[in-house]
């Protein structure tokens, strides 16, 4: 029996291939969409997952009344170790924001992030160069070990563990260091670094006052993470009050609390930092189920439209001795069937489409590879669709009576069709709502283009390197050499570029405020350079003396952080100076349309400085490549203590890196909206040629009373017209609520259009009334006499 | 065989009954060729249905073998299907996406017999309607007459010990017809099988040997056939 009902449906997808096509395809699409998507989520949702400990470990953060972060001070972290038994590890890491040159004699790497780490924390992060983890001996010795890929450009025929000796900087620079050996890089993880150093205690003479270590936790099994936390925060205000380096009242203390972060939160949504990447990976699952389900009405709606059509098999069936759930499971299997054959041909689809999704997202999946779950998951995923969507038209077939059917006059079942035509609303719905989405992601992306900067970061070049330049008189004679090259409009350095990354945060005083603000150290022309716009005052320059020890200039937002009326001329203190405001600047987006313009100081002198190393030069644009040339060629005299290797980027690239998430987005809603308009418009096809077979007797009566083909395309297209509109209007709220709260995810966006809601609207209509009429016309144009022979 | 008592068959439609059959009462003996006739729209089609427990009477008793069908459910109903009753349509209603023999094979397969006896039941079948050379085409490949006799083909194949026909011959040329009508004056002489068909044609029913008359859902006249 089981093989004449697979013949049997096979023959009947056979002979209505469009309809079968239509059905798999769809579904096809969808599901290699969701299998894309779901991997995708999978992925960014599993970092750091291989850590043996990842239930059990925490980031320990600090809340200050204006900020979260996640940098404490190092003494905390023995603190917490010897307050609680229930950790059972705590350590402490530390990044490093500035650009290390390695060499081994020809061999150079450039390495931008060798990750510090205390031998607790690299137990914690479950660290393992290759070799194993040592302990270091004593309290200086730091084993240090470079990623392979570096490894094998410094040595490249080493094939042992054993330590290596390497320069650091220059390499008339003098300083050595050992290489301890090589280390796996772990891309799904949140430590990703070029290098890590291992010690065996780190920040052992720092105070409560600097804040540049995080502290990982490793609790034991079951510790009530909420008590922890609180007992944390306590001995945290406690440690404040006692040490000697943080001079806070008890007032202030009270309004420092500290968190715990869980390992699982770090990389997506992290408590000190935004959980956008978080969101927007909620909103792809939720893209992938939808599509999906938008696939699945599709077969509902189509496996029903096509019933008329098996109603006399199943009356024969039944009058010959089937049982309804015999005829249910026929009708299931073929669905699934189907299904089947939609799975293999989305795992090629997807297959297909992988490489330009990696590249997309930067991220390298792969659907055969070993230990995939979703291999495993695939099988449920087809027998849930297989229900989801086959049960429904299954009963409606198994349902029909025979008597009816049987009698020859059978016509389509009025029942099931509000279901229908609400299945094919909730499609364009949602179809509409894609349309919504990506017009006004459009129109956000090209505001982020478009939109003032409030400076200029064309024709600036970024030129790395590493020595420091805290005073002026050191940069004076370097600036002077790259001014000569022919090009050359502006030289500045600073200890910050504005490339969207966060700058210092240190405490300063003013009008009797005191605030956590951004800082900024500068050297002259940085203002210039960077093409910002002054308000009030003057910017640096060296005709003050005073510029050079205690002038500082602040932007809009820290005038107003202040309360500050006539800023100018006003003391504003900080790192034991009294600063006085020289001038006032413009905001500028420093740090993309993300994140609100900080309250902001810019000063030269700056005791508690970052170091000044990030030179930046304004360049004439049609003497750009020349001028890169010179520099290259020069750089080592106009930079003796780093002039070996002339690393540059254009300011406008980086700064553009920020828009890298907005336009990955903007690629998955414009694919996902055209395949949910093709999934859509290709039910609507399949459905309104159902309708229209349906109406075929009706239209010839109609036609032989007089009705013209524009009647009856009229005719045909108004229940379609109508249940477009529906749809358009139910999803313009919803459109409407979802762009907004992501619009909310910017500091500075547009306000929603009107425009994207009617161009939406007409673009579905449009469609739909060219898909329905190519049906009606088919119709309209038949000769009646054919339609009503048949009775 | 089958005993029907006071079967009424309306329709309420906001509270005027439609009758379409009334007082029907009749019995039908194993082995009667019994034909119901009447003019269109007297309820014959409808009787036939009920008699075939398609529909059910809205009112009156009715015994199949002995077993009231009104209190019967669906389960065992299909059971009859499968073994007692043989179902013959004016459309023929052949499984338009099976071969000949296929559905020749479908009532064997939910009678849940063993693959070897089916086929010889098949060829054998289809050996004395003479079609073997048909049996692996489709149904649109052949002509009326043959499909027809696929038709009853198939409902002899599950050996039933009646055959319901709804006009089985009304689609069908009268040379076609008279074969038919021949197929099943045999099969209830032969076979002892209950031939009961509606019809429209004098000259079919007198291959019966009993002809009830509806008219107006009432049974007008019962008679035998005299040869």
């Amino acid at each position: 029996m089981f093989k004449l009902n697979l013949k049997i449906a096979l023959r009947n997808l056979w002979k209505n291939k469009g309809i079968t096509a239509i059905n798999v395809g769809g579904l096809a699409i969808a599901l290699a969409a969701f299998i894309l998507l779901m991997m995708y989520a999978t992925y960014e949702t599993s970092f750091d997952k291989e850590n043996p400990n990842y239930d059990r470990i925490y980031a320990v953060g600090i809340a200050y009344p204006e900020f979260k972060t996640n940098y404490v001070a190092a003494p905390f972290a023995k603190a917490i170790k010897q307050n609680f038994p229930e950790v059972e590890l705590a350590g402490l890491v530390k990044g490093s924001s500035f650009e290390l040159v390695i060499k081994n004699g020809k061999n150079t790497i450039f390495t931008n992030n060798i990750l510090q780490a205390d031998y607790h924390a690299a137990k914690i992060l479950n660290i393992q160069p290759n070799g194993g983890l040592q302990k270091p001996s004593g309290d200086a010795q730091r084993l240090t070990y470079l990623s392979e890929e570096n490894m094998r450009v410094l040595f490249p025929n080493k094939n042992d563990h054993k330590p290596e000796m390497v320069g650091f900087g220059a390499s008339n620079s003098g300083i050595t260091g050992i290489i301890d050996g090589s280390i796996k890089k772990n891309v799904q993880s949140n430590f990703n670094f070029d290098g890590i150093s291992i010690g065996n205690e780190f920040g052992g003479s720092d105070n409560y006052d600097m804040n540049d270590y995080t502290i990982y936790l490793q609790v034991k099994p079951e510790t009530d993470v909420i008590k922890l936390s609180q007992k944390i925060t306590d001995l945290y205000r406690a440690e404040l009050l006692k040490s000697s380096g943080s001079k806070k009242t008890i007032d202030e203390v009270k309004g420092i609390a500290t968190f715990l972060d869980p390992l699982s939160n770090l990389h997506l949504r992290p408590k000190a930092g935004n959980n956008g990447p978080y969101k927007v990976l909620i909103a792809l699952s939720i893209l992938g189920v939808l599509m999906l389900v938008i696939a699945c009405i599709n077969f509902t709606n189509l496996s029903i439209a096509q019933a008329a059509k098996r109603a006399k098999e199943v009356g024969i069936k039944k009058v010959l001795g089937a049982y309804r759930f015999q005829l249910t499971i026929q009708f299931l299997l073929e669905i699934f069937m189907q299904c089947m054959t939609a799975t293999i041909l989305a795992l090629i689809l997807a297959e297909l489409v992988l490489p330009s999704f990696n590249n997309l997202f930067q991220v390298k999946l792969a659907i055969w590879s070993f230990g995939n779950d979703l291999l495993l998951q695939l099988p449920l995923i087809v027998c849930i669709i297989t229900v989801v969507a086959g049960t429904y038209p299954a009963l409606v077939l198994a349902g029909f009576k025979p008597a009816l059917v049987l009698k020859g006059n059978f016509s389509t079942s009025k029942q099931s069709s509000w279901l229908r035509s609400g299945l094919l609303i909730f499609q364009f719905s949602i179809a509409v709502v894609f349309i919504i989405g990506l017009f006004i992601i459009n129109s956000q992306l090209k505001y982020m283009q478009n939109e003032d900067l409030g400076f200029t970061p064309n024709q600036v070049v970024y030129i790395k390197n590493i020595s420091f330049f805290n005073q002026p008189v050191k940069f004076e004679p370097v600036r002077d050499k790259i001014l000569k090259v022919p090009g050359v409009q502006s030289a500045t350095v600073a200890s910050f570029i504005p490339d969207g990354k966060a700058s210092g945060i240190n405490n300063y005083t003013a009008n009797g405020i005191s605030a956590n603000i951004d800082f900024v150290d500068v050297d002259f022309d940085y203002f210039e350079t960077l093409d910002i716009k002054l308000r009030e005052g003057r910017f640096f320059t060296g005709d003050f003396k005073t510029d050079t020890a205690n002038s500082a200039i602040i932007n809009e937002s820290a005038v107003a952080k202040y309360g500050l009326k006539n800023p100018i001329g006003k003391i504003i203190r900080g790192c034991e100076i009294n600063y006085k405001i020289v001038g006032v600047i413009k905001d500028f987006k420093s740090q993309g349309f993300e994140n609100s313009v900080q309250p902001t100081i810019y000063m030269i002198k700056d005791p508690c400085s970052n170091f000044k190393t990030q030179i930046m030069l304004k360049v004439d644009r049609r003497q750009m490549a020349s001028a890169l040339a010179t520099l290259k060629a020069k750089w080592p005299e106009i930079n003796p203590l780093d002039g070996e290797d002339f690393r540059y980027e254009f300011l406008d690239e980086l700064y553009g890196k920020l828009f890298k998430k907005q336009e990955q987005l903007q690629s998955v809603f414009f694919a996902a909206a055209i395949l949910t308009i093709f999934i859509a418009g290709l039910g609507l096809f399949a459905f309104a040629k159902y309708i229209t077979n349906g109406r075929m007797k009706e239209i010839a009566i109609r036609k032989i009373l007089g009705a013209t083909d524009l009647q009856v395309l009229k005719l045909i297209n108004t229940s379609f017209f109508v249940m477009v509109v529906i749809a358009n209007l139910l999803s313009w709220p919803l459109a409407y609520i979802l762009t907004k709260k992501w619009l909310k995810t910017f500091a500075y966006s547009i306000d929603i259009p009107m425009m994207p809601f009617i161009l939406s609207t007409l673009i579905t209509i449009v469609l739909t009334l060219f898909t329905v009429s190519l049906q009606a016309r088919k119709a309209a144009k038949a000769n009646p006499v054919d339609a009503l022979k048949h009775e | 065989m089958i005993e029907l008592k006071n079967i009424e068959k309306y329709y309420a439609n906001k509270g005027v009954k439609s009758y379409i059959l009334r007082h029907v009462t009749t019995s039908i003996k194993q082995g009667e060729f019994v034909s119901i006739m009447g003019p269109s729209g007297a309820g014959k089609s409808t009787l036939l249905n009920i008699l075939g427990m398609l529909e059910e009477a809205t009112y009156g008793e009715y015994h199949f073998m002995g077993e009231d069908v009104t209190a019967m459910n669906e389960r065992k109903r299909i059971e009859l299907y499968r073994n007692h009753i043989g179902f013959v349509f004016q459309a023929y209603h052949l499984i338009d996406e099976m071969t000949v023999a296929e559905n020749i094979e479908a009532p064997l397969l939910y009678k849940k017999i063993p693959g070897a006896e089916r086929k010889s039941r098949i060829a054998d079948v289809l050996d004395r309607f003479n079609m073997v050379a048909k049996k692996d085409l489709f149904p649109n490949q052949l002509s009326g007459g043959q499909q027809q006799l696929v038709g009853i083909a198939r409902a002899l194949v599950a050996q039933p010990s009646i055959i319901l026909a709804d006009e089985p011959t009304g689609n069908l040329q009268s040379a076609q017809s008279e074969q038919i009508m021949d197929l099943f004056r045999k099969l209830n002489q032969e076979e002892n099988i209950t031939i009961l068909q509606v019809t429209h044609s004098e000259k079919n029913a007198q291959f019966g040997n009993r002809i009830l008359t509806i008219e107006d859902g009432v049974i007008k006249e019962d008679v035998s056939v005299s040869k």
